[in-house]
This record gives structure tokens, sequence and C-alpha cells, in this order.
């Protein structure tokens, strides 16, 4: 499989614990990264439909946000293979970060 | 804010904006809301904007893929429509791109001298011939050059040849004879030596010469010492001064340049033999050195009597060195553009067959939701992948058409003119090729488009059933490919037409069995004009005396090789000078008219005893024209202008018109001077009792036999001397016709293929018809009746666009009007013929359905 760019892993990250609309999935990105990575609305929905035409995530009914404005909003979740991808691209930071670690370019966690 | 990034939002493709549209703006809006400072504000939005800006192309990219993708597909799975389509394209654009690669290197690519849009050309024309290329005397180039404030460098010269001498045997070469201004002009730097200097164009001046580097190299091994060595031509040897470097040519082909020895002073200002070239200075514009130009001759001739009232011109050195090709080549193009235009149409009726076939798939898409602009985005991503094979294979056809087309011209093309395909042409060919696509795939997609998706998927059952729209559509293009092969092939046979007029015109000689010898033989062997009447003696004689000749004579030029028109004046009737007219001069030996097999029509021919005799003999037309009802025999010519003291002639014989100055238009009359001591004719012809090609080995060897420092500058039949004159109506005609001839092909074809289909899809119709008791006569000649009104309709469009391109033509005919009932009167015949069959068989094919299987369809 294609490795996962950036952006998109982090929305995939995102709709990892719950489903969620468009500015949900930017907040929770940008408060995850500490406010490190903040994406435009066209670098977020250029990934979304890409992620749709892979079959990552889906689209749910549209809805209206509980504990915001009444607009109806269009949520997405992640579909089984898009779980596994993203689990995958984990598996492979990690696997990335242990090699960092053991060649000592990053400190040993105490 | 928002609405400006809405309006941004424009920038997506359709399918993207409706999609996300609304999501992106409400997502930018949540963001506004929740930044409390103005400031931050503007840089959310400027984000926002930054991203779309970085996105929306990426977008594009991704659905142009998939759609080519999807063409690909399509080309793989439809091959014999995508290879005809593919075809069709490549000659169409193959024959644009062909006729483009000749108007680049005539009229567009920039001549090959330094700074070459400050070169002009300089010549002075006579008030009523404003398109003739007109040339400069000598003395008023001198006053130019003295005068002008705004040429930097002004020089004349003039196209001559010569006879070089060497350890490697006589070599007859191109060459120029120019003042020291023309190579200045032309800002051409020596490899080795110097140019000319201005000393060195008077008559007294040591002589010099300047070669070219291809001269240097062949004859003198390029030896970086030879500035200083001499050239030996058949009368002079001249210092080598310098050598110019490769590449460079100057007029036409000249590979060496001599100085013109002439003093201003002593040349009259009614000879006109020499062209001039300048540069102009920084600053100045073509026009401002015309309008100079005009003003110094005026002046020049107002100080200056008598005053032929001819007119001072400056213009660019490209038109002038391309005036003679420019209307050929412009008439070439918008024929090559009817014929694309042709090609695209019948792509485009393939299309619509094709989109037909497929409403089906596209109806499922719609209903899919697939939207009308996403359909036809996709189509004419499809033409333009079918663009870009045509347009690579035609760029191929035309790099291989144009050597081809080359070896159909007998001359030695200027060297200025390049024909290769460049990065303008490649440039051109992709232009094309990409409007083509977009026309030819906007036609079908409109038609597809209005499809209507509920009556497509109700009528599921008949599969081919089409709409009114694109019936209408196939019908129209039709006609407009009817019209535009009506036009071409009309201008098509006004080129044929004109170019078998001018070949098989009368010329009033024998020009298949007469060779042409242009001779170059040394002063200095034949230094009394005894010596060198002894010499012509001689050769009538020996070469005379070569089996299969039948009579040899000389002159001082081939019939259309040469013309000398010299202005005169009839004893007893003086003209003003600026009235005096032209005629042909030409100085004959005995037995000249009867090798030409010219008859005489009163008084006598010339004998051996009017060498030097004050007599001539005139054309038919010059006899009627001056003495109309009395006899020319006896009246007294002077040539020259009107005060000289040049001998009177006196007419001794009257000769059948025969063409000499020119092929084309109008040509002089004639008149013709016995050889004298100071015009020694250095043209032999010899008439041989058949084919005489095989001869010229047997007459060189006789002349070499007299003396072998005789050079043959050339042995041409006057058939390959005519041909060497049309061949720009030849190659006009030859592309003319070719084009004419696919357009032809490609529009019967088209009108076939859309009858044929037009028929398949009434099956049904003219089951239920045939059913109802109608005849087979009836239904055949209801098919007939649809292509004769197709035929019609075209065919009358045509010859108002054929009136159109004739108009274009007019320049080019000879002899042919470019409203000749014929040509009009050829094509519509040739295209209801065409018609009638292409209605023949699928009218048959009509009367053959079983009634039952067509209603079966049902």
């Amino acid at each position: 499989m294609r490795p996962l760019s950036r952006d998109t892993f982090h929305i995939l990250v995102a709709l990892a614990d719950r489903e969620r609309h468009g500015y949900s999935i930017m907040q929770d990105v940008h408060e995850r990264t500490g406010g490190a990575v903040r994406l435009s609305p066209s670098t977020l929905y250029s990934a979304i439909k890409r992620l749709l035409d892979e079959g990552l995530i889906e689209e749910l009914a549209e809805r209206p946000d509980p504990d915001n404005h009444d607009e109806r909003r269009r949520y997405y979740r992640l579909t089984k293979a898009g779980r596994r991808a993203a689990a995958e691209e984990a598996k492979h930071l990690e696997k990335l970060l242990a090699d960092a670690r053991s060649s000592g370019l990053v400190p040993k966690r105490s | 804010m928002l609405r400006i990034y809405r309006a941004f939002l424009r920038l997506y493709p359709g399918e993207f904006r409706d999609e996300y549209g609304r999501e992106l703006s409400l997502v930018l809006a949540d963001r506004l809301r929740d930044e409390s400072s103005a400031l931050a504000r503007v840089f959310v939005w400027l984000h926002a904007l930054a991203g779309l800006v970085v996105e929306a192309p990426v977008e594009h990219l991704r659905v142009l893929g998939a759609d080519v993708r999807h063409a690909l597909r399509l080309v793989r799975r439809e091959t014999a429509t995508t290879t005809a389509a593919v075809l069709i394209l490549a000659l169409g654009i193959g024959a644009a791109t062909l006729v483009f690669s000749l108007a680049n290197g005539l009229l567009l690519r920039p001549l090959p001298y330094a700074a070459s849009d400050r070169l002009i050309a300089l010549d002075e024309y006579s008030p009523g011939d404003s398109k003739e290329n007109g040339t400069v005397a000598l003395p008023n180039y001198a006053d130019i050059r003295a005068r002008s404030r705004l040429l930097d460098e002004v020089g004349v010269y003039i196209p001559s040849g010569a006879t070089i001498r060497g350890n490697q045997g006589a070599e007859v070469i191109r060459t120029a004879t120019v003042t020291d201004g023309a190579l200045r002009a032309l800002g051409v730097q020596p490899v080795y030596g110097r140019l000319f200097t201005r000393d060195e164009a008077l008559p007294t001046a040591p002589r010099v010469v300047i070669i070219s580097q291809q001269l240097h190299q062949r004859r003198f091994g390029s030896d970086p010492a030879v500035v200083g060595k001499v050239l030996e031509t058949l009368n002079q040897r001249y210092t080598i001064v310098g050598v110019l470097p490769a590449g460079f040519h100057f007029p036409d082909v000249a590979e060496a340049w001599f100085p013109l020895r002439m003093d201003p002073a002593k040349s009259p200002r009614t000879d006109y033999f020499l062209q001039g070239v300048a540069r102009l200075k920084d600053g100045v514009t073509v026009e401002q050195a015309d309008a100079e130009m005009r003003a110094m001759l005026n002046q020049i001739h107002a100080e200056h009597q008598p005053n032929n009232g001819w007119i001072g011109r400056a213009q660019p050195l490209r038109a002038r060195l391309s005036a003679q090709y420019r209307d050929g080549v412009l008439t070439l193009l918008a024929a090559a553009g009817v014929l694309l235009a042709i090609a695209c149409g019948n792509v485009a009726n393939l299309l619509l067959v094709r989109a037909s076939a497929r409403r089906r798939e596209v109806a499922v898409r719609t209903a899919l939701g697939a939207t009308r602009r996403r359909l036809v985005r996709q189509m004419i991503t499809e033409s333009l992948v079918l663009g870009a094979f045509g347009g690579a294979a035609g760029v191929l056809l035309a790099r291989l058409g144009v050597p081809l087309l080359l070896s159909l011209v007998p001359i030695a093309l200027p060297r200025w003119l390049d024909f290769s395909i460049d990065g303008r042409v490649l440039a051109f060919a992709v232009l094309v090729s990409i409007v083509t696509s977009v026309v030819f795939g906007t036609i079908p997609a409109l038609g597809l488009s209005r499809t209507a998706v509920v009556e497509t998927l109700k009528s599921a059952g008949r599969g081919l059933s089409t709409g009114r729209p694109q019936r209408r559509l196939r019908n129209l293009v039709v006609i407009a490919e009817l019209a535009l092969s009506m036009t071409l092939l009309a201008g098509a046979s006004l080129a044929a037409r004109s170019f078998f007029a001018l070949r098989m015109q009368t010329l009033g000689y024998h020009s298949s069995d007469v060779l042409s010898f242009d001779l170059d033989r040394s002063e200095r062997g034949y230094p009394t004009p005894a010596a060198q009447r002894a010499l012509l003696d001689r050769l009538r004689t020996d070469v005379g005396g070569v089996p299969g000749v039948e009579s040899v004579a000389f002159t001082t030029g081939a019939p259309l090789d040469d013309g000398w028109g010299r202005i005169f004046t009839i004893e007893g009737r003086p003209v003003p000078l600026e009235a005096m007219t032209f005629v042909n001069h030409v100085v004959v030996t005995p037995g000249y008219f009867s090798t030409l097999g010219m008859p005489m029509q009163q008084g006598r021919d010339f004998t051996a005893g009017d060498f030097d005799a004050r007599v001539l003999i005139v054309s038919r037309a010059f006899a009627a024209r001056h003495f109309p009802g009395a006899s020319a025999l006896g009246k007294r010519v002077r040539f020259g202008p009107p005060k000289a003291d040049e001998p009177w002639h006196t007419i001794v014989g009257v000769v059948a018109d025969a063409r000499h100055g020119q092929l084309k238009g109008e040509d002089r009359d004639s008149v013709y001077l016995p050889f004298a001591a100071e015009m020694m004719p250095g043209v032999m012809l010899v008439r041989a009792a058949s084919d005489p090609k095989p001869l010229i080995g047997a007459i060189t060897d006789r002349i070499h036999g007299i003396d072998k420092d005789i050079a043959v500058a050339s042995a041409l039949t006057l058939d390959e001397i005519v041909d060497r004159r049309a061949w720009q109506d030849r190659l006009l005609a030859v592309l003319f016709v070719a084009f004419a001839a696919l357009a032809l092909t490609l529009a019967a074809a088209g009108f076939y293929a859309v009858l044929a289909y037009t028929v398949s899809l009434q099956t049904h119709e003219i089951g239920l018809r045939m059913a109802l008791g109608a005849s087979a006569s009836g239904v055949r000649r209801m098919v007939m009746r649809h292509a004769m009104t197709l035929a019609a309709s075209g065919l009358a469009i045509g010859v108002v666009a054929a009136a159109a391109l004739a108009y274009l033509l007019r320049t080019q005919l000879y002899q042919v009007s470019p409203l000749d009932p014929v040509s009009y009167a050829i094509a519509p015949m040739i295209f209801l013929l065409t018609g009638a069959l292409a209605s023949y068989l699928p009218g048959r094919r009509a009367t053959r359905v079983d009634p039952l299987v067509a209603l079966r369809h049902e």
C-alpha cells in the first residue's frame, strides 16, 4: 500500500475515535498537533475526496452539528480499510521511530 | 470575505465544486467565526485562499487523468473508429503543417543575416506598375547613398555567374556583383581578410574578389593564407581579399562576390539593372525610409532631365525576396485550411455516429448523476487524445512531405529558404491539433448532451434510435463538408487548368527538340570580332556535324532565360521618355528562326552578310501594334532614350510571335537584331531530329574539341527551361489537386457514411412503409431525395465559397478566369456522381429490408 501523506494520516487519526464533519476534523488535527498542523479547507476536502475514492472513509447522511450551529453538515467515518491503513501507517511510523532511537538519533524514552 | 472566497471556488472543476463547494465555504465560515481578532481572520482567509489555489489545479489534473485513461480505453476498444479518425486527422493536420512550414520558411523565419529585421530593399518602379520588383539606376544609387539620413549602409548588387579556372579544371559558379555597401549592410564579417573598400568599386581599381567558405574549401583546400592569392576566371585574374563565413549566401546562392567596377557619373540614369539593399539606422521605421526614398528620388528626378517619373521605394528585404512566392503560399494555406475543416467534419461525423451508439452508456451515466458539463468535458478530452495522435502523425507526414515537395522544384532555391520543421511549425501543429480537437469534439458533445435521458432509457428496445437534433447535426456537417470540398475542387481545377494553359500555351517555337547551351569563353582567346565570328562558324559546322543535329544558331539569351528590355523610338514618331515602352531585344545569328521553328511572315531572314548591319526583324505583334494596316518593312527604329545617338535600324522582316521575356502575363513585343561586333551571342541553340537529350555529351565533346577552355554553364532543352519557369505553378497545381483529391475522398466517404447510417436508422420506418405497400423504387427515391438535398445544399454554399477562394487565387492564374465556368462545373458533376453512388447502395439495401424483420425491431 502507498504510504499515506501527513495530512491524510492526520485526518484518519481524527476520525479514529468518532465520526466527524469537516470543521471538526480540522479542529481535532489542530488541537492534537498542538497547533502545528492547520489544514486549509481546500487541503481538507481534496484529501477527503481522495479518501472517499479510495474507500478509506465513508460519508454518512447529512445532519446538523449538535453542539454548534444549525447548518446541516456531512459526517465522515473510517471504513474497515481506513482503520487498517491508519494502523499500518502507525506501525510503520513506530518502526521508523524505533530505528531512529536505536541509532541514537533520538533519545530513548526513560 | 466569504463572497470573494466563493468566487475563487470557480477555479475548481465543476464536479468538485458541486460536491464540496458548500462544505468549503461552511468550514471557512466556522473558522472565521472562531477567530476573535480581525487580523487573525485575515490570516485564516489568506490561508484558505492559498490552499485553494494550490489544490484546484491538482483536482483538475485528477479529472484530466481520469478522462485521458477513459479515452485511451476507448481508443483500445474502438480500434476501427480510432484508426479512421487518427488517419483523417493526420492528413488534415499534416497538410496544414506542411503548407505552414512553407509559409514559415518564406514569410516568418528571420533571414540568415545579422539583425535581419533592419534590412530593407530599395528600388524604383514605374508609376503604372507598383507590383513589379523594380531596380535602381547606378547614378541614383550613388545619390541615395550620399543623401540618405535614415540609412546606415546602402549598396547595390546584381546576380551574375563566372567560369573559374584552376588545376581542378573549369567550373561555372553563381556569383554576385556588388558595391561595398551591400555586404556591409548585410552585416557579414569575413573569416579571413576584409570586405570591399569604396574605391574598389571604381573601374580603375585593381581586380579583387571575396569568396565564400564553400569555394574556399573546394578550390583552395581551406588554406588559411588564401588572402592575396589569385582566383582565375576565363578572362581575368582576381586577387582574393576576403573569405565569408559558411552559410552566408547573398543573393540566392552566390559563392563569390566581385566589386561593381562602374563609374556612376558615366552610367545613364535610365539604365535600370541593379537591386538595392540597405540597413536602417536605429529607431528608423521602414515607412520613414520609404518616405525618404520617395522624396530623394523626386528630388533626383527634378535635378536631372529627362525625367521618367519613376518612384523610389523602400520595403523590408524579406518582403522583396519572398514577393514572388507570397500569393501562392497564402492560397495554399487557405486550401490546407479548407482540407483541415473537411477532415474535422469527417471526424465529427464519425464521433457523432459513435455517440449515438453510446447513448445508452451516456444515459445510464447521467441517471447515475454525471452532469452534462462533466460529460462534455470528458468527450472533449477524448477528442484531444485523438487530436494528439492525429497531430503527431500529421507532423510526421509534413516532415516526409517537405523533401518530397522540394524534389518537384527544378531549380536551386535561394539558400535563405529553410522549410525545416522548427519550433514555430511545431507550435502551429499543436495549436491546430487542439483547435481541431475542440471543434470536432464539441459538435458530437452538443448533440449528445441534449439527449433526453428518460427517452433514451425508455426506448431501450430500439438501441439505435436517434434524436432529431443529432440527425440534423449530421446533415449539417455533411453539407458543410460538401461545400468545403466543392471549394477546394473548384480551386484545384482552376490551378490545374491554369498550369496546363501555361505549360501548353503556344510558345511560338519548338521547345521539345531544341537544346540551349550556355557557353562561356575566354575573351583573350578571341580578342577580335573576326576571331569570335570564326569561332561561331567553327561551332556551327562541328556541332552541325553531330549525327541527329538538324540546325545550329546563336543568340544572346535563350527564350525565357534572359529578357533584355530596351526602350526605343520609331523614326518620325518621337515620344517623351516617360511614355516609352519596352521591347525584348534579342541578338541572333542567321538560322535562329528556322532552328526554333518560327516562320517568317514578311520580308526576309538574316543572312551572313547582315553581320554588324543596321537591320532589324520585328515580331508580328510589334508590327501590328505600331504599323496597323501597313507594312513595317523599311521603317526605322532606334534604341535607347530619346536623345541617345544610337544608330537607326531598318526593319527587313516580320516573324511570328514567340514567348521571350516571361512565361506568364503579358509578354513584351520582340525585336531581333543581327549579331554584331559589340554583341556576340553566348547561347547556342541546337535543334535535333528527335529527343535531343542524348546528344548533349557528343555536342559538348565537339565544343571542347574546338577549345577545351570553353565552359558549358548549362545544357537544357527549351522544355526544361519552361519547366524551370513554371515550377511555382506546377507546385501550386500539384498541391492543390492533391488536397482536392483528399478532400473529395473524405467528403465522399463522409457523405456515404451518413447516408448509409441514416438508412440503417430508418430500417424500422422503411419496413413499415413496405409492409404498407410502398414500392422498392419509392423507397430508393426517398433515400435519393435525401442525398440530393444534402448535395445540392452543399454545392450551393460551395459555389459561393469557391468564388471567394478563386478571388485569392486570381493573381496566380494564367489565362483562366477566376470564375471559369468549367472549373465550377467539374466539381458539382463529380459530387452529384458521388452522391448518386453514395445513395444507390444504401438505397438498394433499404429496399431489401424484410418488413417482418424490420418490424420485429419494435
